[in-house]
């Protein structure tokens, strides 16, 4: 277990951020992390749906990871980028 | 006794180039701080001032223009203008103030190092009235504020924050260094007198002068206009030593660095001028957005400014037009959102007839700014304004140190363009930064932003607090809070009642 900083581009967000989270993080924790900064203060929430984190890429592409996986089995280093977004 | 006229002694007097015997040439005048371009010396030697003056006539022009400038000041002292001034106006001088007055002095080492190391007599002319300009410059702008501090503590950053680690001062900092005091005397020569003065600086003092005469602030224009005269004079130290380099085969690298210098001071300067002139003037005393200003004012004369030495526009114009649109709009939202962080107080300027005024200048400016800001209008109506402050950082970039930001709302185009150099991965906002950093990584390279300060020990513990504290907010003076104690919220108050 380790803190580490990883890059939130959240959705809609105009700023990327840069958030600790936990290396035995699920996707679905460090999505929860990632909208307590962004939720509300830049965002407007979205009810009924879904976060899902996927890695960022130039053509937003990315599969989702899933949502049990950990921060540690996603291979993630500091400063790796994600997006964060609604789904459904 | 009778003096001879200028003309008639200046170009016998100005030739003070000869050929060394006590050390070699190379001793004299090191490549890494004259020419590194391997430019022959006689070719220097046709550098003409496009503006020549006697050490006399300067002498006596510049204590007129003291004496008008501070005679100006103490007559309006007396007016009690800045208790009463519009605090959006109060922050634009006190940004002014803290970013520029110790950038004239680091300007001044600038000029010296021309004066000493330039390869042109004519260069080192000019540079000794531009060191001299400088040193006006700084003395100046640390004096006018400095009466203000009595009244307000956060104009002390007038002087201290060149000393701080403030993050909007390690923005400054960063590319100053970068522009005008780690280069050779010809590369200073090119970055700063041409890209940075002739193709920003000079024109955006004009406007300056006219927004403080628009607020009634007479000692202020009247200072920018006294500074002004004489940046419109020593800016031209660059226009023969470009000339010299094309004509020398050396097109390519004055071409290189004018694109880093216009691009690097051009992110601080939407932040110093697209700021106020679209959020911190009054709506009712704007005359112009930041955008009209640019295209009318900047523009034009700077593409002009570039084909007539010679030289095309940079690779990055399309993305530098975009940037016109984008950049102060982003960084408004986040400098108001992490205002402890500054040493102004921000303030908000979007109430419905401000909004309005962006909407009509800029196009699509509620879909995406506007989001931004509705979410944050929704929690002061529902009176959380605790949810309005942030408690984590935006990522920086590694060139310009600003938060790495973009188009927020449904558009969504914030994005983080990233390279990876020995083992360590760097952050930056655009391509244009990351390119800057990828021309010469070695320079670049090493770079700490705050946010990496945090992260690799350097401030402890870990907490905005600990930030605060690193970035002089809370000891230099207080941080930031909304500048009009959110009253421009309040006209959407009734909707948001109506609507519950």
């Amino acid at each position: 277990m380790a803190m580490l900083p990883i890059l939130s581009r959240f959705q809609y967000d105009a700023h990327i951020l840069a958030v600790e989270v936990d290396t035995d993080f699920t996707m679905d924790q460090v999505a929860a992390a990632c909208a307590e900064h962004c939720i509300n203060h830049h965002v407007k929430d979205q009810p009924g749906k879904r976060l899902r984190v996927r890695r960022t890429t130039e053509d937003d592409s990315a599969e989702p990871l899933p949502p049990e996986m950990t921060v540690a089995e996603a291979g993630l280093q500091m400063y790796d980028c994600l997006d964060i977004y609604f789904e459904g | 006794m009778a003096l001879l006229d200028r003309s008639e002694w200046y170009d016998i007097a100005r030739e003070t180039n000869w050929t060394p015997s006590f050390v070699a040439e190379s001793e004299l005048f090191p490549d890494e701080m004259s020419d590194p371009y391997d430019v022959p010396v006689e070719a220097w030697e046709t550098f003409d001032e496009p503006y020549k003056i006697s050490y006399r006539q300067y002498v006596n022009i510049q204590r007129e223009k003291d004496a008008a400038a501070y005679s100006v000041k103490a007559a309006l002292s007396r007016q009690r203008f800045y208790e009463s001034a519009d605090v959006g106006y109060l922050n634009l001088i006190k940004m002014h103030y803290a970013a520029i007055a110790l950038s004239e002095y680091a300007a001044c080492h600038s000029d010296a190092r021309m004066t000493r190391f330039g390869r042109a007599p004519g260069m080192r002319n000019m540079a000794t009235f531009g060191m001299l300009d400088e040193m006006r410059h700084g003395q100046i702008q640390l004096w006018f504020p400095h009466e203000l501090v009595g009244n307000d503590r956060q104009f002390d950053w007038a002087h201290e924050a060149h000393h701080s680690k403030n993050w909007a001062i390690l923005a400054a900092r960063h590319s100053l260094d970068d522009v005008m005091m780690s280069r050779d005397a010809n590369t200073t020569a090119m970055m700063l007198n041409f890209a940075f003065e002739v193709g920003l600086t000079n024109i955006q003092m004009i406007g300056l002068a006219n927004d403080a005469a628009n607020m009634g602030d007479y000692t202020f224009q009247n200072l920018i206009t006294s500074i002004q005269s004489d940046e419109a004079r020593h800016a031209q130290i660059g226009v023969p030593v470009i000339e010299i380099m094309i004509e020398n085969g050396k097109k390519a690298e004055a071409q290189y660095a004018v694109d880093v210098a216009f691009w690097r001071i051009w992110r601080i300067f939407a932040i110093a001028v697209g700021v106020p002139m679209d959020y911190y003037i009054p709506l009712e005393k704007r005359e112009r957005s930041f955008k009209e200003y640019m295209h009318e004012f900047v523009i034009t004369q700077y593409e002009r400014q570039l084909r007539d030495v010679g030289l095309d526009r940079p690779w990055y114009w399309d993305l530098f037009l975009d940037d016109i649109e984008n950049h102060h709009h982003c960084q408004q939202g986040g400098i108001w959102s992490w205002r402890e962080t500054v040493w102004w107080h921000p303030v908000g300027a979007v109430s419905p007839p401000e909004r309005e005024w962006l909407e009509e200048k800029y196009p699509g400016w509620n879909e995406t700014y506007g989001y931004y800001w509705d979410v944050i209008i929704d929690q002061l109506v529902k009176d959380r304004e605790e949810m309005t402050h942030q408690n984590c950082m935006p990522i920086c970039c590694n060139v310009c140190q600003f938060p790495i930001s973009n188009r927020p709302g449904p558009v969504w185009k914030a994005r983080v363009h990233q390279t990876d150099h020995e083992g360590r991965r760097y952050n930056f906002c655009t391509p244009v930064c990351k390119w800057v950093f990828e021309s010469d990584v070695e320079r670049y390279a090493g770079n700490e932003t705050i946010v990496d300060r945090m992260y690799n020990g350097t401030i402890q513990p870990q907490t905005l607090d600990a930030v605060l504290k690193y970035m002089g907010i809370g000891v230099i003076s207080e941080g930031g809070r909304d500048g009009h104690d959110y009253r421009w919220a309040d006209p959407y108050r009734p909707v948001a009642d109506a609507a519950e």
